[in-house]
């Protein structure tokens, strides 16, 4: 392990709010680190063509990838220095150890480190989620974003909130045939357009963009179903058909409202959870809110953590969408810069005004949106016994649910199974487990513990961490 | 895994008697497995634990059958009466042997047991002279051994590093699944009438002299409950127990650091372990390469876990890439952290106390491979009266302060 410079601030994540974070405390003049894990910067919603691929037209592209351009572009010109496919592993304090290319280790160390982490999508295990096929939106993005490889021919999108809309007509617009589009929420009635329409201030840039998507679902003839999950995916060694039902208000099935229809890919978009990782190793306090994807990390007014000198920003804090997250980027900059006296206060509290006030008119949009998102519990309750809910282990539901009736500790529920405990590092089981021990030991999920933060937090090769230069650290030395 | 060793939470949550003979403080792999053994001499024993069976230092270890005389066990030697003491250590690794190899027959259940054989590697002729003397001891104590050098290193194990100068075999050596052992033999425990509670941390002890057979009284989270012998088997715990009871025990708790990789196809068959430097390497059942040796983690207050360290990651898997060098592209998951109890001459302690009659102490180090076969020695001289302890085990020596009554 080499040791690297020390910088004023390192930005861990090349989303819109570490791309804005890093620009606003580049250009005041600071030592600035902006570190992904991609080969291009960009984050999730502004990924960009992947190495070998060359944008002919950016018009055709739309105006989200113009957004991502400019604020990339931003980020290149800001000074910072930009360490692509560069994974932070592991963290103390404000130090943080990065893996180039999976090849090489190296230690570096800031005054201040801001956490954009971004977010995953969000895991549901159901009969058929992981035949070939099933994909989720976040993974079908990457293909057409990075590859141009569409995700199939016939396609059913599933999900809930805006994504439910926004995803499939993208699909559509890249000419995929949507068969069907589920929407497990509600259909927006009269109240909830009222309500929506009262928070418009500010908003009205997703109003009319939710409204172009319902067009152009509309126009191709997608239908759009609310209130309906999926239950079943079926086929031989890949998708061929998807099983649908009615659900309640808690998106629980109800019975005899099955429909079956043909398809080649189902694409789940039930939302995102906050990657956490780091903000956990780092010791940082959490909180909960489920219609944000969870764990949410505690933060004061200049997004500020309670782990000391680090702030977190964007969808990684509790998903609210890239407009917030370059804002919280600017502002978490901002208080970094107050930090490291290297803005005056009257000057940084200037300069969040209008940022803390787009913040809050968004803030009441999304308050308005909830009812129809609100994630209902029975997403969690659609995998029966013999359904795999631990990929990486092939964990049946059946023998976590077994554990869990022993103990109401996830960690426990790991050592007694495995679950958890493969490549995925539980990003993909973790969330169901503890909804089972939820149900079964009648418990709030805020209370429950989650798995304790390890490093490394992205699996590594052991030849770009090994370092024979460590001495012993004597552990078993007898004492005198 | 096969499932099928744990206790329902309907039985670890039932009330405590107001009275027992022998209660165990410490759900580990020790207690566990001494009230199983306690249970089957007939002897009434209640289990407490303060929050969930195994774990600790039990369920968290790499679950290594360590028979060879191992790097600290040396290191300890320097100032002691070296083969002496070393041979009656041994001895009991060959017992241990045996008690594991009839274990599953014995608790009538899985533990994953698989007798892999374990290889001790030397780089340097000092190292190797050193494989060669302690071979001796070993095998002298009736461990199968075999020393393998050159060629037939090569042959054996064709993984390992060309220029390793030998390596000794230790053909009883292996491991067993260290989630299912306390749990089976808890289980077994209550099977046999052992009452096993957990979530009941002892939040106060004390004797009452004029107590005659429930002189100990023993305040938990989950009630009170007297008895007539006390057994600390609280591991990396049992130092601030005993202080309960005025007892200064020389013990003192390490955090350890592991660290597991990706699965790959099977390649490495026995264990590996280094003479000079700090490395446990082995594959497990699924493919995993599972790599640790007594790296620390960084201690934290409770209700935290120790932390893993990454010097501690950098570290250990340098050697073990030195040994092992097609692990260079293995990538590492995960990595955890235990704490284990170590007395300050690495002896373990176990055995009643003279000074305080009918207190006893349960505290193996190299606790996993040891706890078992120590429970059953202590679970005899209970039953009995008559102790095959070795002297060196005694539980008043050098550093435990009298009691004041």
């Amino acid at each position: 392990m080499s040791v690297g410079p020390s910088y004023d601030v390192v930005v861990v994540g090349g989303g819109p709010a570490g791309l804005a974070a890093a620009t606003e405390a580049a250009t005041s003049g600071l030592a600035v680190a902006l570190v992904d894990e991609r080969p291009t910067l960009g984050g999730q919603i502004f990924k960009q063509p992947g190495p070998g691929f060359r944008v002919a037209d950016a018009a055709a592209l739309g105006k989200d990838f113009r957004r991502g351009r400019a604020l990339i572009e931003a980020a290149e010109r800001s000074g910072a220095t930009v360490l692509l496919r560069t994974a932070v592993v592991s963290m103390r304090g404000t130090s943080l150890v990065l893996v180039e290319d999976e090849r090489e280790s190296t230690a570096v160390s800031a005054r201040h480190v801001i956490l954009a982490p971004g977010a995953h999508d969000r895991p549901v295990a159901f009969p058929g989620w992981t035949l070939p096929g099933v994909i989720t939106a976040g993974g079908a993005q990457t293909l057409v974003k990075t590859q141009c490889v569409l995700p199939g021919k016939r396609v059913v999108f599933a999900g809930s909130g805006p994504l439910a809309l926004a995803f499939p007509a993208q699909l559509v617009g890249y000419g995929v045939d949507v068969t069907v589009v589920l929407d497990a929420g509600p259909s927006p009635g009269r109240r909830a357009v009222i309500r929506l329409l009262g928070a418009a201030r500010g908003n009205t840039d997703l109003l009319r963009a939710a409204a172009g998507y319902r067009l152009g679902l509309l126009r191709a003839r997608v239908p759009l179903r609310y209130r309906r999950i999926v239950v079943r995916a079926e086929g031989d060694g890949r998708v061929e058909q998807v099983v649908h039902a009615a659900v309640d208000a808690a998106w629980r099935p109800v019975v005899g409202t099955e429909e079956t229809v043909a398809a080649d890919t189902l694409c789940l978009g039930y939302g995102f959870f906050p990657s956490t990782e780091l903000l956990r190793l780092a010791g940082c306090a959490f909180s909960y809110d489920e219609d944000l994807g969870g764990p949410t990390v505690v933060r004061d007014d200049w997004l500020r953590t309670s782990a000391p000198s680090v702030s977190a920003a964007g969808d990684g804090t509790g998903v609210a969408g890239s407009h917030v997250a370059i804002d919280e980027g600017r502002l978490a900059a901002l208080g970094a810069l107050l930090e490291l006296d290297a803005i005056a206060p009257d000057a940084a509290g200037e300069q969040a005004r209008p940022i803390l006030r787009r913040l809050r008119r968004r803030e009441a949009f999304r308050r308005a949106l909830r009812p129809l998102h609100a994630v209902g519990a029975g997403i969690y309750e659609l995998a029966t016994p013999e359904t795999t809910v631990c990929r990486c282990e092939g964990l049946t539901r059946e023998r976590i649910e077994e554990a869990v009736s022993t103990t109401a500790d996830v960690n426990v529920v790991k050592i007694l199974t495995r679950a958890g405990m493969g490549l995925c590092q539980g990003r993909n089981c973790q969330r169901q487990i503890a909804a089972m021990i939820e149900r079964r030991h009648r418990l709030a999920l805020p209370d429950l513990p989650v798995s304790t933060p390890r490093a490394p937090v992205r699996p590594v090769p052991i030849a770009a961490v090994a370092d024979g230069t460590i001495g012993d650290t004597g552990l078993f030395t007898l004492d005198d | 895994m096969p499932v099928g060793g744990w206790l329902p939470l309907a039985t670890l949550t039932a009330p405590l008697p107001a009275s027992t003979d022998v209660v165990i403080v410490g759900g580990g792999l020790a207690g566990c497995s001494l009230a199983y053994y306690l249970a089957q001499h007939g002897i009434e024993t209640v289990l407490l634990e303060r929050g969930e069976l195994n774990r600790e230092a039990s369920g968290t270890n790499a679950g290594s059958f360590h028979f060879q005389i191992a790097l600290h066990q040396l290191t300890a030697m320097e100032t002691h009466n070296i083969k002496d003491r070393l041979l009656t250590e041994v001895r009991l690794h060959a017992e241990a042997a045996e008690v594991w190899s009839m274990l599953e027959r014995e608790l009538d259940g899985p533990l994953d047991i698989h007798t892999t054989g374990g290889l001790m590697v030397a780089e340097t002729a000092e190292e190797l002279q050193l494989l060669r003397d302690k071979l001796l001891i070993e095998e002298e104590a009736g461990l199968d051994m075999q020393l393998l050098t050159g060629r037939e290193l090569r042959d054996f194990a064709p993984y390992l590093a060309e220029d390793l100068l030998g390596a000794s075999y230790c053909a009883q050596e292996g491991h067993a699944n260290p989630s299912l052992a306390a749990p089976l033999f808890a289980l077994r425990a209550v099977d046999a009438g052992a009452v096993v509670r957990t979530n009941a941390e002892v939040t106060g002890l004390a004797i009452d002299p004029d107590g005659g057979t429930g002189r100990f009284i023993v305040r938990t989270a989950a009630g009170t409950v007297r008895a007539s012998r006390l057994v600390n088997a609280a591991g990396a715990w049992a130092a601030a127990l005993a202080g309960q009871l005025g007892l200064q025990l020389p013990i003192r708790a390490e955090g350890l650091h592991l660290n597991v990789t990706e699965p790959r196809e099977h390649v490495l068959g026995p264990m590996v372990q280094h003479i000079g430097r700090r490395l446990t390497l082995k594959q497990s059942e699924t493919g995993t390469f599972i790599i640790g040796g007594g790296w620390p983690a960084r201690p934290e207050s409770a209700p935290a876990r120790y932390s893993t360290i990454w010097e501690s990651l950098a570290g250990n898997t340098a050697i073990a890439m030195r040994v092992v060098p097609l692990l260079a592209d293995v990538r590492i998951v995960r990595t955890w952290s235990g704490v284990m109890a170590f007395t300050n001459d690495l002896q373990p302690m176990v055995g009643e106390s003279a000074r305080v009659p009918g207190y006893h102490s349960l505290m193996a180090t190299t606790g996993f491979t040891l706890s078992p076969l120590m429970a059953r020695l202590l679970a005899e001289s209970m039953a009995t009266g008559r102790t095959t302890l070795p002297p060196t085990y005694d539980v008043d020596r050098a550093g435990g302060h009298p009691i004041p009554t």
